[in-house]
């Protein structure tokens, strides 16, 4: 043959190639495939349930935006409230006080009044006394004076 | 650097008798036929070796053997003493062994990817041998001839035989794959390529033998046996198992790829 060819070593060189490729699938390239395909496997499930726990993490997120959102309606719907009440009892508390204050003065008008009544009464009660007084000592003091008075006062009478 | 002078001093005298003794001794005259070297590196019809008593083969077979032997005695130390060790942060060798597996099967272009798949197993075999069967001439295993000389075993693939035996196993993994996803379609496309056994044999022959041929002639004349070798002898020598490996890996891959395409619908025609 031409080149040294020859059948029966090529037969040959495919046995041995045959069970060398044989060897090496079974030895190398299967157990070493099969463990990245393993590890694969294991960073996808990793990989799988670290998206889970992002989808799980996001819907919670977005729930608790929900309940924030409306928990914020609910205070600012509540602030308003109050602030309503505030107002409304500010209000009523002013009337109270400015009807108070209208008493109070009412009061003290009236208590004005009558103490100046009374002052006047007692300035009244004490002149008089004063009078009466400065009458007694002047009778005490001069008897004909009231004498002449009252016979004064007799004769226009009788001339009357 | 007082002493890297005198190291440096020792090494060139020792280069220099060395270079004197290489002229003085001379070499001898009935393997100095470099034609004779030269044919037989093509045509292994002088130096050949008995396979077990029963038959008179080519150098390259036993080396084929060797190296098939090695190969699977490291792979069944790989077996049980590494791989059961492997972890999910892998290591300087794991990470070595992995980037073999997967380089060489992604070479075999598979459609589906993570799938253990022949031609991918197939592929990885091939370019595991051819890388370290063209290794295996760098380490100048001896043996011994019929005719009682001492040898060196060459690499596997310098002989015709072992080239169109992967030749021939290349076209029949790509024929299989083709058949195995492609069916008909697979079958008929790769009918077609019928000249790849020849080419993919001739080419890694021819590549093979060529570099056996450099060697053969520079290793030949003492002259050349200086620095030479190692630029000729282990770097050609690398770069050429890389090459070979990578080129038919990447051929068969690109073939099966080919081959294993489903044909695109022609759209009817409007009547």
């Amino acid at each position: 043959m031409p080149l040294n060819i020859d059948w029966q070593q090529i037969l040959l060189h495919l046995l041995n190639f045959t069970i060398l490729a044989g060897g090496l699938y079974f030895l190398l390239y299967k157990p070493v495939k099969d463990f990245m395909a393993k590890r694969e496997q294991h960073y996808k499930e990793i990989d799988d349930l670290a998206m889970q726990d992002r989808t799980e993490t996001a819907q919670l997120r977005r729930a608790a935006q929900e309940k924030y959102d409306a928990m914020s309606d609910e205070i600012a719907l509540m602030r308003s409230k109050a602030s309503d009440e505030i107002e409304a009892e500010k209000a009523r508390m002013l009337g109270e006080a400015r009807a108070e204050a209208r008493r109070i003065l009412e009061t003290a008008g009236k208590t004005a009044d009558m103490r100046a009544k009374k002052a006047l009464a007692d300035s009244n009660e004490q002149i008089r006394e004063i009078a009466l007084e400065a009458v007694h000592k002047l009778i005490i003091n001069d008897g004909s004076a009231l004498d002449q008075f009252l016979d004064a006062a007799e004769s226009e009478s009788h001339n009357a | 650097m007082k002493q890297h002078k005198k190291g440096l001093i020792i090494w060139l005298g020792i280069v220099t008798v060395l270079l004197v003794l290489t002229f003085v001794v001379g070499s001898p005259g009935e393997h100095g036929d470099v034609q004779a070297a030269m044919r037989d590196a093509v045509l292994h019809d002088m130096n050949r070796i008995s396979l077990f008593g029963l038959k008179e083969v080519n150098p390259a077979l036993i080396s084929a053997m060797t190296v098939s032997a090695i190969l699977l005695i490291a792979a069944l130390l790989i077996r049980i003493l590494v791989i059961p060790r492997f972890s999910y942060v892998p290591g300087r060798f794991q990470l070595a062994l992995e980037t073999v597996v997967s380089t060489l099967d992604g070479m075999a272009l598979i459609k589906e990817p993570g799938r253990i798949s022949f031609v991918g197993a197939y592929v990885f075999a091939a370019g595991v041998y051819i890388f370290c069967g063209t290794l295996f001439e760098l380490f100048g295993f001896q043996a011994v001839t019929t005719a009682g000389h001492s040898i060196a075993l060459p690499a596997p693939l310098s002989d015709v035989n072992a080239a169109i035996c992967m030749g021939c196993m290349s076209y029949l993994a790509i024929l299989g794959g083709g058949i195995r996803h492609a069916g008909m379609h697979g079958f008929k496309a790769t009918l077609k390529e019928f000249s790849l056994p020849i080419s993919m044999s001739f080419r890694l022959f021819g590549a093979l033998l060529s570099g056996l041929l450099v060697t053969e002639l520079v290793y030949h004349y003492a002259a050349l046996s200086y620095v030479l070798p190692v630029i000729v002898g282990i770097m050609f020598t690398l770069l050429h198992a890389l090459v070979q490996a990578y080129v038919l890996t990447m051929l068969v891959g690109m073939y099966y790829h080919e081959v294993t395409e489903k044909p695109e619908s022609k759209p009817q025609k409007a009547k």
